[in-house]
């Protein structure tokens, strides 16, 4: 019988719209869940994707020394694909000429991702490349063709071998963004590496092994291979570990992504929460009937369960198919919009957003599901009675769990959830206090006002307790509002700074210190926008305090000896690009030490990255040897640099007096856009010797990751103000049915209509207004938070949310108060005596 | 003796020290019979009808049906008594505002276990004149429509008393006669001991017995028998 009367409630309460906000509260918390992470889930795949291209490969071994075939079989039999890659530094002969070249040696299935193109002449129409270069071939990038004076179809001679060139190299997926210190690139055969003599023990070669496959099975290898690794002679790298632009662009939005989506699900979740307690409360008279005609609460139990849980099904069922739409309608729009097809998802989202919408329905109304039960019959004859209120703490309980829970299973990390609820709990602390701090101070301010205010500021004093707890509620979602607008103009300013319209997409190399002034004038004439020019004197670092460095030793003679070693530092291996300027380069900041200024004295500024592994610091003495003249000079100053900016930067940037007798080569970067690039050949026709690293392609794929994510971050943006408005309106709907009798009251004494409306619209306005303000508070305090400790940003303090806040929510607020009022109002007084009743 | 009270006593704790809203009461109803309570608004009369029926739970002494001591029995023992031997009729009406006319009164039947619920809801609607009027919900109805539900309900599952608490006092006069003749018609068909609570005495008059109520203190209204 019961299952009867809990479906014949649900289907009536359901087609008289009783349920609407308790049934689109879950609706909405499934779809946001859902869309959010599937959308999340298949964006994550395809921006992987595209940025493994970056690496040639989804991961990369590299090592000092050949990698064992079993490591490589054991890849192969996992399933994954696999590719060899050695890299070394050579000097390349052609004719008379010789020049020191990077030499690339692939295995067949290079790259594994991205694509490789090439062209037939040097600044030709470049196309996809078939295969790689054919033993006895090589493919050669277009700056050697000046530096070597060669045509397609020439001889160079690299070690014991010769190499005729058939192709130009135009674009290698893998060829990073040290573009500026790193010599043109030679691309030859895997089977012809050992012919050439060059694999010596002890020279100094980067063997790669790349992978590609599925997340499991590559997940699954490197477990496998993590243990055997060498930190002294092996390097495993995925796309997200490194400093390039693409890395720190993708680990940020990941983090909003997972922040925004955290904040959605908490505000879907609140609504929930909001509503189940309503669905209690306005089921209280129904039970205490219930009860007077003789049920039993095990029946009640039952009915109530049952009606729940049908709603809840209900709503997750449309949730699911609401969210699933919604995400691939933006699925569809990016694919139209980008031309990038996003890959399936995984069925995780699914069973994300069906459990969030399970657990909030279970947990949030077990609390008042209790105390419905619970409703003694005697109400029926005495409205005032709400039941045992003993079992509050339960409520505290359960809903505190159920949100530390929902953030656990979306994030899967316990200390991210553990440091949101822990923050969200002090803030909600906080805001119930000044809260209720803010209400005290209205009422005086209300004491003068007219009428309608004074009801209002009366209405507020007298609700004080109840009007703390909404504008927690009201608080919490302007606050989550406004933090994930804030963070989004952040993100995107940032990504706009660091790549802006201008930035330079070519990088000039090896122009001739006589040449810098003419070269400067005719980027003039022909208004290019060129950067400063920045000399290079290539150099080693020998010692520091005295102390030789260690150059490139094999693991065996440092264990050899080991005293040596531990006093010894390790040093880079290779000639450093060193460069003097008087001015601090943008996009550097000194961290200690000073900049020299005018001082003449020779020292040198050091990044401080290289600093910390060099173990090094502000006077310390470092001796350099530039073509066999030997100095020494102190650090003076450690600077940050921003590696993510195209721009040249170093890691040793000495003053003037100390570098500028030595001779330099210079470096620049300069914007030119696509439709000038015909007249690249004329701009450089004079300057023969001077190489040019076109970045068009790794910038046009950074700026399409970087639109595909703002496309992300704003459809998060869009959810969490839909979760956000929700909970304002259950919230508003909650609070006027508390109104409700007062109001009736009212109007059967004779009040104006004009007056309730106002009263009860100044209210919310109030309510709407102070927590606004006390969200653009915390909004501002959790911004600094995140800026600094989450996402690498600068702090900034947002003026305009100041204004933004307290002025959105009064609106808002105070809109729908308003509307729902009306709503009451519009019912005649009878009407409203009957509802009462 | 269908109900029994002895020394039967209900106090409540206020801030400003106890109130004894019922005094010691004794009363005898025997089945069949019609007693109307009378009293000022404030004096007692609902409290001793939530006693009574089991509703709210006495301070001191006792209260019987059947036999059946109320003060003997749990939360849930006491729901069973009302499900089976107690209908109610409330002065504002209390209907379940999400169910129609039809399942409203259908609904003690089926609490009670009675698969015969839909029909017998059926003819009652029928006879209290609502034949029409099965599938609207309570708040299509007008107040004396919404009552004679409420009548309907009460009397769904045959139950040996009814309690009526100020049945038309949310009636205008013209539709309070109406539904107070359907009451005692109904009740008279059906042999049903009321219990009625009210300040209209022209109502309490239609009563075999009249009990007054006073500060708390219930007393028999003496009556000419003509």
């Amino acid at each position: 019988m019961w299952h009867k009367i809990s479906w014949r409630l649900l289907k009536h309460e359901l087609r008289r719209g009783e349920l609407t906000i308790m049934a689109a509260a879950i609706v909405l918390s499934v779809t946001a869940v859902l869309s959010l992470a599937l959308f999340t889930d298949r964006l994550q795949a395809g921006l992987t994707e595209r940025s493994a291209e970056f690496l040639a490969a989804d991961r990369v071994l590299s090592s000092r020394r050949e990698v064992s075939e079993d490591w490589i079989s054991r890849a192969q039999d996992e399933g994954l694909q696999t590719a060899q890659r050695v890299v070394f530094n050579s000097m390349a002969f052609a004719g008379e000429q010789l020049a020191l070249v990077d030499v690339k040696a692939v295995s067949d299935g290079y790259p594994l991702r991205g694509e490789l193109r090439v062209a037939d002449q040097p600044y030709a129409q470049d196309r996809l490349a078939q295969g790689l270069p054919a033993a006895g071939e090589a493919w050669v990038a277009a700056a050697l063709f000046q530096e070597l004076q060669l045509e397609v179809g020439d001889t160079i001679e690299i070690g014991d071998s010769d190499f005729r060139v058939t192709r130009v190299l135009t674009y290698e997926p893998d060829v990073g963004f040290s573009v500026f210190t790193d010599s043109p690139n030679v691309l030859i055969n895997y089977s012809e590496l050992a012919a050439t003599g060059l694999i010596q023990p002890g020279s100094r070669v980067r063997f790669n092994v790349l992978y590609a496959g599925d997340a499991a099975a590559l997940d699954a290898y490197e477990e496998w291979l993590r243990p055997q690794l060498n930190d002294d002679t092996h390097n495993w790298r995925s796309v997200e570990d490194g400093d390039s632009p693409l890395a720190r662009s993708l680990r940020r939005a990941e983090r909003f992504m997972l922040l925004a989506s955290l904040l959605g699900v908490v505000l879907a979740a609140t609504a929930v929460a909001v509503a189940a307690q309503r669905y209690c409360q306005r089921n209280y008279d129904v039970v205490a009937i219930f009860k007077t005609m003789g049920a039993q609460r095990s029946q009640i139990q039952k009915i109530f369960i049952l009606h729940l849980l049908l709603l809840t099904t209900f709503s997750i069922g449309v949730g699911v198919v609401l969210g699933w739409l919604i995400q691939s309608q933006v699925v569809d729009l990016v694919a139209k919009y980008f031309d990038v097809n996003l890959p399936a998802g995984s069925g995780r989202g699914y069973l994300l957003a069906i459990g969030t919408g399970l657990v909030s329905a279970v947990m949030f109304t077990l609390y008042p599901l209790l105390r419905l039960v619970g409703i003694p019959p005697l109400r029926v004859l005495n409205r005032q009675l709400t039941g045992t209120d003993r079992l509050r703490w339960l409520h505290w309980v359960a809903s505190g769990g159920t949100i530390y829970l929902l953030l656990w299973l979306y994030s899967q990390q316990w200390l991210l959830s553990t440091a949101l609820f822990v923050g969200g709990a002090l803030a909600a602390v906080l805001l119930l206090l000044v809260g209720r701090l803010f209400i005290r101070a209205s009422r005086q301010a209300g004491m003068q006002a007219g009428s309608a205010w004074r009801l209002a500021m009366a209405g507020l004093q007298r609700r004080a307790q109840a009007n703390s707890v909404q504008m927690l509620s009201f608080s919490t979602a302007i606050m989550l509002l406004l933090l994930v607008l804030a963070l989004r103009h952040e993100l995107l300013a940032d990504w706009q700074r660091q790549l802006p319209d201008d930035a330079p997409n070519y990088f000039l190399v090896n122009v001739a210190q006589g040449d810098v002034e003419q070269l400067q004038q005719r980027f003039a004439e022909r208004n290019v926008d060129a950067d400063d020019m920045y000399p290079i004197v290539p150099g080693r670092m020998t010692a520091v305090n005295g102390v030789p460095v260690v150059d490139e030793v094999s693991k065996e003679e440092r264990e050899s000896d080991a005293k040596v070693q531990s006093e010894q530092r390790e040093g880079f291996g290779r000639e450093l690009s060193l460069t003097w300027r008087d001015t601090l380069p943008p996009n550097n900041e000194v961290v200690a030490g000073e900049w020299w200024g005018d001082n003449a004295e020779p020292q040198v500024s050091i990044e401080s990255e290289v600093a910390e592994r060099m173990r090094v610091g502000v006077g310390d003495e470092l001796e350099f040897n530039i073509g066999g003249e030997v100095f020494t000079v102190p650090i003076t100053s450690v600077r940050e640099v921003n590696w993510g900016s195209l721009q040249p930067n170093f890691f040793m940037i000495f003053n003037t007096s100390t570098l500028e007798d030595f001779p330099a080569t210079y470096i620049s970067s300069f914007n030119l856009p696509e439709e000038r690039k015909k007249e690249l050949y004329e701009l450089f026709k004079p300057f023969p010797q001077v190489s040019l690293i076109d970045l068009d392609a790794i910038m046009d794929q950074l700026r399409e990751v970087i639109e595909q994510v703002s496309v992300a971050i704003l459809f998060v943006l869009i959810l969490v103000i839909v979760a956000g408005i929700l909970v304002l309106l259950a919230q508003v709907q909650a609070s006027l049915e508390e109104r409700e009798k007062e109001l009736v009251i009212l109007r059967t004494l004779g009040a104006p209509a004009k007056l309730l409306s106002r009263a009860v619209t100044y209210e919310f306005v109030i309510l709407g207004a102070i927590s606004g303000l006390i969200a653009t508070l915390a909004m501002e305090l959790s911004l600094y938070i995140l800026q600094t400790q989450v996402f690498e940003l600068g702090a900034t303090f947002h003026w305009r949310f100041w204004l933004v806040g307290p002025l959105a929510g009064a609106v808002i607020v105070g809109l729908m108060g308003r509307l729902a009022c009306a709503r009451l109002i519009r019912r005649n007084t009878a009407q409203l005596i009957r509802r009462l009743a | 003796m269908l109900i029994q009270t002895t020394r039967l006593k209900k106090d409540v704790e206020t801030s400003e020290g106890i109130l004894h809203i019922l005094q010691p009461t004794d009363l005898q109803i025997t089945a069949g019979e019609t007693v109307a309570i009378v009293g000022a608004s404030g004096s007692g009369k609902s409290t001793l009808l939530s006693l009574l029926a089991g509703l709210d739970l006495a301070s001191a002494g006792n209260v019987s049906i059947d036999n059946v001591n109320l003060g003997d029995l749990d939360e849930e023992q006491r729901a069973k008594v009302r499900a089976d031997k107690i209908g109610f009729i409330f002065q504002s009406f209390l209907l379940i505002p999400s169910l129609t006319a039809l399942e409203n009164v259908m609904l003690p039947a089926e609490l009670a276990g009675n698969k015969d619920a839909e029909k017998q809801a059926g003819e009652l609607l029928t006879k209290v004149g609502l034949g029409d009027r099965l599938t609207h919900y309570p708040n299509q109805l007008s107040g004396g429509e919404q009552q004679r539900v409420a009548i309907a309900r009460a009397f769904v599952g045959t139950p040996k008393i009814l309690f009526a608490d100020e049945p038309t006092g949310n009636l205008d006069a013209a539709t309070g006669h109406k539904v107070e003749d359907l009451l005692f018609q109904m009740n008279e068909e059906s042999g049903t001991t009321l219990v009625m609570v009210t300040h209209d005495s022209e109502l309490a008059e239609r009563c075999q017995r009249v009990l007054r109520m006073e500060a708390g203190r219930l007393t028999e209204v003496e009556r000419d028998v003509a």
